[in-house]
């Protein structure tokens, strides 16, 4: 098949249009009109602070719905965006880029049907296939928003109107995973979305300046069908609630469990600790998280357990006798930031809580 | 076929390559570089030739620091057997005549052709008894939690490089096409009278040929970001020299020591999309040494441009330990490519265990790489990826699955296959376990 395309170029190069060639082209509309407006740059403290309010609320559209393996993915779209990758304690912004064609930001949510947890830390590529012919494919970043909570998301260019399938690949999970979890997600899947853009898909989405932007606190999640990554409640959460400790306006939920839960070896009590966010309490994946209680000092585990949700654990005995309980983050949050997150999280002193 | 004259030389001659067919060669014919220019022969009595069918570092151009340099124009020829079964005499007559066609035609040498004819585990089911223990041969498979690629289960490869385009499309059609003489010797059997080719895939590779072929009529092809950054020397659109002397296998090495199969090798060929706007617009110059080498080879200003300076050897050696790759990803957060895949590519003794043999590829105008790597037994090959994929690694979070992980956030796996080269004695449609 290529062959016959490549012999069309050979003919037709250096004259102007390209037949029978997948470069993109030009869409009707570019980002810089209508609807599709770009949120307006915000000036971000070079410091570290606290969640703030975003300076604006978007609207979204949904691409579609689908099962890949044990998961449920959703693709969603709306105004490119910046955001911030993070890696160890630094924070690098990526811009909402440009080029011809249609820019979105796209997003994808990925979760466990059965009990409503998204899966907040794996590798995820996108690959965009318009009319058979390939646009993009790209590794896309989990991070975090205060519309979107934890989801993967980058910034893409719909050369124009049309046909596309968005395929999802979801990698096998690294992280530990216990209780029901055990033997789950092991596997990469694929999720198959195909979908047609159009003028109207354009028009749904949008911004709009929200009140309070730039003071602590955060805007509203959406009202989505699907999970966002919230955290569960503390009064939700199985076990002894220890306390509640704060550092680098993250919130951690301690508690102790009798027995670690299946799948982790050694005695109990068991350790759990949940980072969330403030004010929407989305989950804080991926950071090293070391406790010490008693004469045990040591890392928690990323875990993934259906009844504690994504956390960090440890079986330490002697938590039972200890009053005291440290936890230290030796590296903040490996994840991506949406606008009002991205001085957050980022230098995160040590805690103590008397228990 | 009206062919555009106006390209420039090499990039026309790619372009025939890529394009295959009668008529992109006789269009070649007229227009590569040195065409006119006669092509040396080969041999009448092939006995002349090394029974290992991969035995191609000294018949290939080689620098000055010893590193080979392999044949800038390759096609891959993908290729089931035309019955059910195992193949006939007849078919196996056949395929033993085409061959020593183009050992005749052509000069076993960069400057006429190398090639291998290689055959899939697939291809072997075909029999009743099996592969011996002396050949590691599993079928392909997955080799990461993030990959879904497509098997290439086709009975065999017909592996074709040569500096001269003219030459490898030439032996292609003498084989499969029309083309009744090879460089002047008469076609006596052609191989597409016992096979047939499923899939044809095309290759290149050396200074200067990636950053000609990033654009075509000014637009970059898929995988390559509107700024055009290949460098100008470059072998490899990721903007860097590979396959230094001191970081790739003897052929001695990877040969199968014992058995019917004696003289052979296994091959492993990946197909790899790049996808290159990060790699290059998001990344400065010492992002890209640290993902590509090691952070430390970042920090100690060791490569230059695309690496020439590095000589013989990549110096990776002196990185592999886990105490310098926690430091680095403490300090950097980055994990480099060569410096994970090299820690499972050294035997006890320091050796190391695979030869890889990879060119680029625009095969429908996308950006990617083929992959040929050669070892002695294939589950090397699987061990040498797995520690490329650095699962190891991803306890410290800064390191995940595909960020920060070497090159994998850039590339992306779509065809794996995995084949046994026979010695030449068993080269030609061989049993399992030829006498
Ligand atoms: C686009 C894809 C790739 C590019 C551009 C690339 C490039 C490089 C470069 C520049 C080096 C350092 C120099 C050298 O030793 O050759 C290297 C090393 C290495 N690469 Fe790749 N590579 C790619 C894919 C792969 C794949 C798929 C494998 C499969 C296992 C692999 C295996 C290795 C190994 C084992 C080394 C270290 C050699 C040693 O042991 O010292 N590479 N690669």
């Amino acid at each position: 098949m290529h062959r016959r395309r490549l012999l069309t170029l050979l003919a037709g190069a250096g004259t102007v249009g390209l037949a029978g060639c997948n470069r993109p082209q030009t869409a009707g509309t570019s980002t810089d009109d209508g609807t599709g407006s770009p949120p307006p740059s915000t000036p971000t403290g070079s410091g570290d602070g606290g969640v703030y309010v975003q300076s604006f609320v978007e609207r979204m559209g949904r691409l579609g719905t689908a099962t890949a393996g044990p998961y449920r993915v959703a693709l969603l779209y709306t105004v490119p965006h910046q955001f911030w990758t993070v890696t160890n304690a630094q924070r690098s912004l990526v811009p909402r880029g440009g080029g011809d064609g249609y820019r979105v930001h796209l997003m994808a949510t990925v979760w466990d049907p059965e009990t409503g947890i998204a899966i907040p830390e794996t590798g995820l590529s996108l690959e965009l296939e318009r009319d058979g012919a390939l646009v993009s494919e790209e590794v896309i970043y989990p991070m975090l928003s205060q519309r979107m909570g934890v989801h993967y998301g980058g910034n893409f260019t719909f050369p124009a109107d049309g046909d596309y399938r968005a395929l999802i690949d979801v990698g096998a999970l690294s992280i530990r995973r216990t209780g029901a979890f055990r033997g789950r997600f092991g596997d990469p899947a694929t999720a198959e979305i195909p979908f047609r853009f159009t003028a109207r898909d354009r028009e749904r989405i949008g911004t709009r300046e929200s009140p309070g932007a730039g003071d602590p606190g955060a805007v509203a999640p959406m009202d989505t069908a699907f999970p966002l990554g919230r955290a569960p409640d503390v009064e939700a959460m199985p076990g002894t609630h220890l306390g509640t400790a704060r550092s680098g306006d993250a919130v951690f939920e301690a508690v102790r469990l009798t027995d670690p839960p299946a799948g982790v070896d050694g005695p109990g009590p068991y350790l759990s600790v949940s980072a969330r966010t403030p004010y929407n309490r989305f989950v804080l994946p991926a950071m090293s998280l070391s406790a010490s209680a008693g004469s045990f000092d040591g890392d928690l585990v990323r875990t993934l357990d259906p009844d504690l949700g994504y956390h960090y654990g440890a079986a330490i005995p002697e938590l039972t006798e200890a009053d005291r309980l440290r936890l230290a983050v030796t590296m903040p949050p490996q994840i991506g930031r949406h606008e009002g997150y991205e001085r957050a999280f980022l230098t995160m002193p040590p805690m103590e809580l008397s228990i | 076929m009206d062919f555009d004259e106006s390209l420039p030389r090499r990039q026309f001659v790619k372009a025939a390559v890529a394009a295959g067919g009668a008529s992109a060669l006789s269009a070649c014919l007229g227009r590569a570089p040195r065409a006119g220019e006669p092509v040396p022969t080969g041999v009448s009595d092939i006995s002349n030739l090394p029974q290992r069918q991969h035995a191609w570092n000294d018949r290939v151009r080689v620098d000055a620091d010893g590193n080979v340099h392999l044949p800038r124009h390759q096609t891959f020829l993908y290729l089931t057997v035309d019955a059910d079964g195992p193949p006939e005499d007849d078919a196996r007559g056949t395929v033993e005549a085409a061959l020593r066609t183009l050992d005749r035609a052509y000069e076993r040498s960069n400057e006429g052709l190398v090639y291998s004819l290689a055959y899939a585990p697939s291809y072997f089911d075909r029999f009743e008894a099996t592969l011996p223990d002396s050949v590691d041969l599993p079928e392909p498979r997955r080799l990461s939690g993030f990959e879904n690629p497509t098997f290439d289960t086709q009975d065999a490869l017909l592996h074709l490089a040569s500096d001269r385009g003219d030459v490898v499309l030439e032996a292609e059609e003498a084989m499969f096409g029309d083309r009744s003489e090879a460089n002047g010797v008469a076609v006596e059997a052609k191989l597409g009278d016992a096979l047939t080719v499923d899939d044809r895939r095309t290759g290149f590779i050396g200074a200067g040929m990636p950053a000609e072929r990033q654009a075509q009529a000014g637009e970059p092809i898929s995988g390559i970001p509107d700024s055009l950054p290949v460098p100008e020397q470059s072998p490899l659109f990721m903007g860097f020299e590979a396959g230094f002397a001191g970081n790739q296998a003897t052929e001695d090495y990877v040969t199968i020591p014992e058995g019917p199969f004696a003289g052979g090798t296994t091959k492993h060929v990946a197909n790899l999309r790049q996808r290159l706007g990060d790699w290059y617009d998001e990344q400065s110059f010492a992002e890209r040494v640290m993902e590509m080498f090691s952070p430390s080879h970042a920090e100690q200003g060791l490569v230059e441009g695309v690496g020439d300076n590095l000589g013989a050897d990549s110096g990776i050696d002196a990185v592999l330990d886990p105490e310098t790759i926690q430091q680095s990803i403490s300090d950097h957060g980055r994990v480099g490519h060569a410096q994970k895949a090299a820690r499972a590519n050294r035997d006890a003794d320091g050796n190391v265990r695979i030869l890889r043999r990879h060119v680029e590829s625009t095969d429908d105008d996308v950006a990617s790489l083929h992959f040929p790597s050669l070892q002695r037994r294939l589950s090397t090959f699987e061990e040498v990826r797995a520690a490329m994929n650095g699962d190891d690694l991803t306890d410290n979070p800064a390191i995940r699955q595909r960020v920060n992980n070497g090159i994998l956030e850039y590339i992306f796996v779509q065809n794996r296959g995995n084949f046994l080269v026979p010695p030449r004695r068993h080269r030609a449609l061989p049993t399992p376990r030829p006498a």
